[in-house]
C-alpha cells in the first residue's frame, strides 16, 4: 500500500465534502430543528424542548400517515419481492422466452417513477381508462378519485411496476450462481423441477432474497413519493397521504419547518432502526456458505 | 441433464407471459395512445390500437410546453451525475482501497451510511442547506464565538450566503453524495490480485502512475456500469428536482411531464398529448437500456455485492 501524506487525503476531499454538506449536515439539521421552533424564510429561532414532538405525536393526521406508511411498506414491498422471485425462478429455466425476459424486465429502470405515475393515472382513469368499460356496466365500481382503497392499489401496481428490474436482477443472478453440482445432486436424489425451488433455490439465494427486502423496505417508502404526487396527490380525502408526502406538503406548502423536521427525524430513526432489525434478528439466520 | 419437466416449463412460459404483459402492456398503451387524438380519447377511452397522431402529439408536446429544455437539463443533470459519481467514488474508493491511512474504515462507513437515509427522506433540510450552502459554516462561527470576535475586530460579524437552488450545481451535487459508487469501487478494487500493485511499485510507479496506467484501464467496465447506473438514476429522479429548481426553465423533464397534467378536475386532460410527453421522456433511457443493457445488469448486481 503507498504511504503518502496529503493524497489519500486530496482524494477522498472531494467527495466527503459533498457527503457531510448534502447528508450529514441535513441530517443533523432535522433533528436539531425538531427540537426549536423553526420560523419560515429564517425568521429565527426558538428553543421549545419536546413541544415539536408532543405536537406531532398528538396529531391524528401523523399517526394515520404512518400507518399508511406501514401497511404500503409491508403489501407494497413484498409484492415487490415476491413477483420478480417467481419471474426470476421461471427466466432461470431454458425455455425458449426466458431471454426476451430477461432483456424487457428491465425496462421499467429507465422510465422515471413520475413518468410511470403520469401513465398509471391515465390507465386507471375511471372515465377513459382501462376500467372504462367495466364503469358503464358497474356503475361507481372502480373509481381512485373517491375510493381511497382504489387509489391505494394504483398506488401498489406502479410500485410494483417500477421495483421489477433490480430485483430481478438481483434475484436472477443470485439462481444462476447457484453450482450446477447441486442441482445435479438433488436431482439424482429424486427431487424434481418443483421440489428443487423450495429445497435448492430458495434457501441458496437467501442473501440475495434477504438484501432486496432490507433495500426494497427503504425503497418502498421513499420513492412511493413520485408515485403520489402524480397519481393521488394524497386523495382522495387524504387516504394516500403516506409520511414521505405529508412531510413535503407540511414543509413546502405549509412552511411549517419544525413540524416538518420533526417527522422527518422519526421517519429516519424508523427507517434506521427497521435496518437494523433486519440486519441483527433476520441477518444472522442466514446462511452465506455454499 | 435431461428431465421431465413439463409442467414446469408450462407455468414458467405462462409467468413470463403474464410479467412481459405487464411490463410492456402500459408501455404499449401509452404509445398508442400517444398516437391518437383527443377527440378520439374522448369518444372511445384509451386507444389499443395505434392511430396517425403520433407525431402531431409530439410536436405540441415540443412547440407548446417547456419539455424540450427541460429534457436538455435532464441530460445535463443526468450526465453530470453519472460523471461527478464516477470520477469522486473513483478517487475515494482508491483511497480508502490503496493507501496506508488509519482512517480509511471510518471514511468508508461514513460514506457508506448514506445508503441507508434516501435523499427523498431529507429533503426538507437538504433544501435549507441548498438555499444557503454557508449556512453550515455561519452556524459553527456563531456558536463557537468566533463571531462575536470577529464582530469586536472588524465591526460587523462574518455572514455568508451562496443559494444552489435552481442551478445546475445545485440540482447534483446532493446526488452525488451517496456511497453506492464508492461501495462499487471497493468491492472491484479488493477483487483485484495483490501482485498487481507489487509489481507496479517494483516498476517505479507512483499512486498517480498506479491510478491512471494500471487502475483505470482495468476498472473500464465497473466504470461503465456505474456511468450507466448514475445516469439513469440523475434522469428518474422527481422529488429533488422539483423543489431544487423553482422555474420552469432549470426544471427536468420528468418534473416538467408531471406538470403538464393539470391539477383541476373537470375537463379530461388531453392525455394523447400528456402521453407523447411521456413517450419523449422515457426515449432517452430506454434507448440508454436497450444499446447498454450489459453495463445495466452488471451494475445492478456489483452494487449489491
Amino acid at each position: 500500500m503507498f504511504s503518502h501524506r496529503w493524497l489519500p487525503l486530496l482524494l477522498v476531499a472531494p467527495l466527503m465534502l459533498l457527503v457531510v454538506l448534502f447528508f450529514y449536515i441535513p441530517v443533523f439539521q432535522a433533528f436539531y430543528w425538531s427540537f426549536f421552533l423553526e420560523q419560515p424564510f429564517g425568521g429565527g429561532s426558538q428553543f421549545v424542548g419536546l413541544e415539536n414532538f408532543k405536537r406531532v405525536l398528538s396529531d391524528p393526521e401523523f399517526w394515520m400517515a404512518g400507518w399508511r406508511t406501514i401497511v404500503f411498506m409491508l403489501t407494497a414491498s413484498l409484492l415487490a419481492v415476491v413477483v420478480p422471485l417467481m419471474l426470476a425462478i421461471a427466466a432461470d429455466r431454458r425455455i425458449a422466452l426466458s431471454f426476451p425476459a430477461r432483456n424487457i424486465l428491465v425496462w421499467p429502470k429507465g422510465v422515471a417513477g413520475a413518468s410511470i405515475g403520469v401513465v398509471f393515472a391515465f390507465l386507471f382513469n375511471p372515465f377513459v381508462g382501462l376500467m372504462a368499460p367495466f364503469n358503464t356496466l358497474f356503475p361507481g365500481a372502480w373509481n381512485p378519485g373517491i375510493d381511497g382503497t382504489d387509489a391505494f392499489i394504483t398506488l401498489v401496481a406502479a410500485h410494483v411496476w417500477s421495483g421489477i428490474p433490480f430485483n430481478f436482477v438481483i434475484l436472477l443472478a443470485g439462481l444462476r450462481s447457484i453450482p450446477h453440482t447441486l442441482t445435479q445432486a438433488a436431482a439424482i436424489d429424486g427431487a424434481g423441477p418443483w421440489r428443487r425451488i423450495f429445497d435448492v433455490q430458495l434457501p441458496l439465494i437467501m442473501p440475495q432474497l434477504f438484501l432486496t427486502f432490507v433495500l426494497e423496505f427503504t425503497e418502498s417508502i421513499t420513492s412511493v413519493f413520485a408515485l403520489i404526487d402524480t397519481i393521488t396527490k394524497g386523495g382522495p380525502g387524504g387516504s394516500t397521504t403516506l409520511l414521505v408526502y405529508k412531510i413535503y406538503v407540511d414543509g413546502f406548502s405549509g412552511f411549517d419547518l419544525s413540524g416538518a423536521s420533526t417527522q422527518t427525524a422519526i421517519l429516519m430513526v424508523f427507517v434506521l432502526l427497521l435496518a437494523a432489525c433486519q440486519f441483527f434478528y433476520l441477518g444472522r439466520r442466514i446462511n452465506y456458505e455454499r | 441433464m435431461v428431465e421431465k419437466a413439463r409442467s414446469i416449463n408450462i407455468t414458467a412460459t405462462l409467468l413470463l407471459i403474464i410479467g412481459i404483459v405487464y411490463i410492456v402492456g402500459p408501455l404499449y398503451l401509452t404509445l398508442s395512445t400517444a398516437s391518437q387524438s383527443y377527440e378520439y380519447m374522448l369518444r372511445n377511452g384509451l386507444a389499443w390500437i395505434p392511430g396517425g397522431e403520433l407525431f402531431a402529439n409530439m410536436s405540441k408536446v415540443i412547440h407548446e410546453t417547456r419539455i424540450p429544455i427541460q429534457m436538455l437539463n435532464s441530460m445535463t443533470v443526468a450526465f453530470s451525475n453519472a460523471l461527478a459519481t464516477c470520477a469522486l467514488s473513483f478517487l475515494s474508493a482508491y483511497a480508502i482501497v490503496y493507501f496506508r491511512i488509519r482512517w480509511a474504515g471510518i471514511v468508508f462507513a461514513l460514506i457508506l451510511a448514506t445508503i441507508m437515509l434516501p435523499l427523498d427522506i431529507r429533503v426538507i433540510t437538504t433544501y435549507q442547506v441548498a438555499s444557503n450552502i454557508f449556512s453550515p459554516l455561519n452556524a459553527v462561527l456563531d456558536f463557537t464565538g468566533l463571531n462575536s470576535l470577529i464582530a469586536d475586530i472588524f465591526g460587523t460579524p462574518v455572514h455568508l450566503e451562496l443559494s444552489v437552488l435552481d442551478t445546475r450545481f445545485g440540482l447534483v451535487a446532493p446526488l452525488v453524495a451517496h456511497g453506492t459508487g464508492t461501495f462499487l469501487f471497493r468491492q472491484f478494487f479488493l477483487t483485484l490480485p495483490k501482485d498487481l500493485f507489487k509489481a507496479a511499485r517494483m516498476d517505479g510507479a507512483g499512486p498517480i502512475r498506479f491510478l491512471i496506467d494500471i487502475l483505470l484501464p482495468l476498472s473500464r467496465t465497473s466504470v461503465a456500469s456505474l456511468f450507466v447506473l448514475t445516469f439513469l438514476s440523475g434522469w428518474t429522479q422527481y422529488l429533488w428536482p422539483l423543489v431544487g429548481a423553482s422555474t420552469p426553465d432549470m426544471q427536468t423533464a420528468v418534473v416538467g411531464l408531471a406538470r403538464l397534467v393539470p391539477d383541476a378536475d373537470g375537463q379530461v386532460p388531453d392525455f394523447p398529448m400528456i402521453m407523447a410527453g411521456a413517450v419523449l421522456v422515457s426515449l432517452v433511457p430506454l434507448a440508454m437500456i436497450a444499446l447498454l443493457q450489459r453495463y445495466l445488469v452488471q451494475g445492478l448486481v456489483l452494487s449489491e455485492k
